[in-house]
């Protein structure tokens, strides 16, 4: 009994019972669709469908296969949020620095940042474009505005946490600002640093797909509004949506990684 | 002749010594000022180990900080070899232990034991032999490559000290450095901290809310009255040195005990 629980309560079971929990809701739904619409596939496919069409060897454009297409897409999508996201990362760790050594800097600052967060990405990508004038560095930047937010916040919090007592101690060494920053708030804020790397990196992945479904010019949002308006096989839209999460996901765990490998020591946790 | 003059000049001039020092607080809801510390004045010898004992809220920290220059006074000065504490600190020749550890946790013991040191600018090489000595001092050469979290509070606070003293300080300011700790890792922790004191010749000025600490611990225990905070009494405590732990349960002892804390209930 005692065994049994501590199986089903260790990390790897969670995650398996997640994955089956996730299989069998979606078979229910995707068994219901198929007896009551005319093009399941469009509103559920069976998960059997999803894998079949990734191995399926028909070409879908003429020169592709379906996972040929999202593949090559899959490239251009990422590297265009990977830029969009080291950016968005120097930009908030930069920009945290700086409204910690001026509390002006702050005051003036933060309520920008705030709105900027609150424009919905669809709403600010023509206005990206306009300013850019080039549908593929709008993407770039707004894949960078998204990932600056929880980074510059999260350092800032990492940076107006460190205890007085530590700070004192900087101060009874005689500590210029230069080594308190470099010896004290940079490596104490790590963990919050990597807290807001963690939640922009999946959104960054996220967003870029969704700018990418404004324009052609290639990336996994346009074939995915492509395969939406049935201009190739719908699979490829079911690929995408699996694709994206899986990286997501990856996203998360190679910052946790980074992490590991940036700084080896647990936390105390208090 | 000048020799014999300086000599004896130096062996007079107190360390430290402190006159009329008033600290008050600004109440931040513009009420009436709290005077922490009432016109203070109190010379600390070279060498000396003095304890500043007294219950809470008598200014006893203030006025450790005072002397740290991590507070302002409001009053009165505060000397320390003929300068400001501002100059001594500025010269890093504090040795600060606080009531918590304070330890980096991204750095392993040795590196926290190091951190002071590389402020200084002293040269890798001398680290490295620097911290083994210090480390060694405080019984934790084994546990060099550890991280604090490894570690029990006891030895946390050793780390503490041994980092305090890792850049030679001429004084060590220590605030309730025990006071977190079980009875035996505290009287373990008095041994080294009194052997310590003995090898290296510092000046200690020791925080404590703990009478029994302070007697066995000090040259000399000032006791601190709250509201204002201001100098009671001080107590010598004449005990030989070395003093055996067994010397707690000596008459003698429990005298002076006594006499610490009628000078606290007088208040």
């Amino acid at each position: 009994m005692k065994v049994l629980k501590k199986i089903l309560s260790s990390k790897k079971m969670v995650i398996v019972v997640w994955v089956i929990g996730l299989v069998i809701v979606w078979e229910i739904g995707a068994t219901i669709v198929a007896g009551s619409k005319r093009s399941p596939e469009n509103v559920l496919p069976h998960l059997y469908q999803i894998i079949g069409s990734v191995f399926d060897t028909n070409l879908v454009n003429g020169k592709q296969t379906a996972l040929q297409i999202v593949l090559s897409n899959a490239g251009i999508t990422l590297f265009r949020a990977g830029i969009g996201f080291l950016i968005g990362t120097l930009v908030g760790f930069i920009l945290a620095l700086l409204m910690n050594m001026f509390l002006p800097v702050e005051k003036i600052a933060f309520p920008y940042l705030m709105i900027i967060q609150m424009i919905p990405i669809l709403g600010m990508a023509p206005i990206i474009l306009a300013i850019t004038k080039d549908i593929d560095k709008s993407r770039i930047v707004i894949a960078a505005i998204l990932t600056f937010y929880p980074v510059a916040t999260n350092t800032l919090a990492g940076f107006k946490s460190v205890e007085r007592e530590k700070y004192e101690l900087m101060h009874s060494l005689a500590a210029t600002k230069y080594e308190i920053y470099k010896k004290l708030l940079i490596p104490s804020c790590m963990p919050y640093f990597f807290t807001g790397l963690k939640i922009s990196a999946p959104m960054a992945i996220t967003a870029s797909i969704l700018v990418d479904t404004l324009q052609g010019g290639g990336g996994l949002g346009c074939m995915l509004s492509q395969s939406l308006k049935h201009a190739m096989t719908i699979y490829v839209f079911w690929q995408i949506v699996f694709l994206s999460a899986i990286v997501g996901i990856l996203s998360f765990y190679l910052m946790t990684v980074i992490e590991k490998m940036v700084s080896p020591y647990k936390r105390i946790h208090r | 002749m000048n020799n014999m003059n300086a000599a004896e000049n130096l062996s007079m001039e107190p360390e430290i010594r402190i006159e009329n020092l008033s600290v008050h607080f600004q109440d931040k809801n513009g009420g009436e000022p709290v005077n922490a510390l009432q016109k203070i004045s109190l010379d600390i010898m070279q060498g000396e180990f003095i304890s500043l004992v007294g219950p809470s809220g008598c200014g006893k920290t203030t006025l450790l900080r005072a002397i740290a220059d991590l507070q302002n006074p409001s009053e009165g000065t505060i000397s320390v070899r003929g300068m400001t504490p501002r100059e001594v600190r500025m010269q890093k020749k504090y040795g600060i232990v606080f009531q918590s550890p304070v330890l980096y946790d991204w750095r392993t013991v040795r590196r926290n034991v190091c951190m002071p040191m590389e402020l200084m600018g002293v040269p890798k090489k001398y680290r490295t032999a620097r911290v083994t000595e210090m480390l060694e001092l405080v019984g934790l050469y084994d546990f060099g490559k550890k991280y604090p979290h490894e570690l029990s509070g006891g030895m946390q606070q050793r780390v503490g000290i041994a980092r305090a003293l890792a850049i030679k300080p001429e004084i060590l300011l220590m605030d309730e450095p025990f006071s977190a700790l079980d009875e035996f890792t505290k009287e373990k922790l008095h041994e080294d901290l009194l052997m310590i004191w003995r090898k290296t010749n510092k000046t200690i000025v020791f925080v404590t809310h703990n009478i029994s600490e302070a007697v066995y611990l000090s040259d000399r225990v000032v006791v601190l009255s709250p509201h204002p905070g201001r100098v009671s009494a001080i107590v010598d405590v004449d005990i030989p040195r070395p003093r055996p732990l067994s010397v707690k349960n000596s008459p003698e002892f429990n005298e002076l005990v006594m006499k610490v804390r009628s000078s606290f209930e007088g208040v």
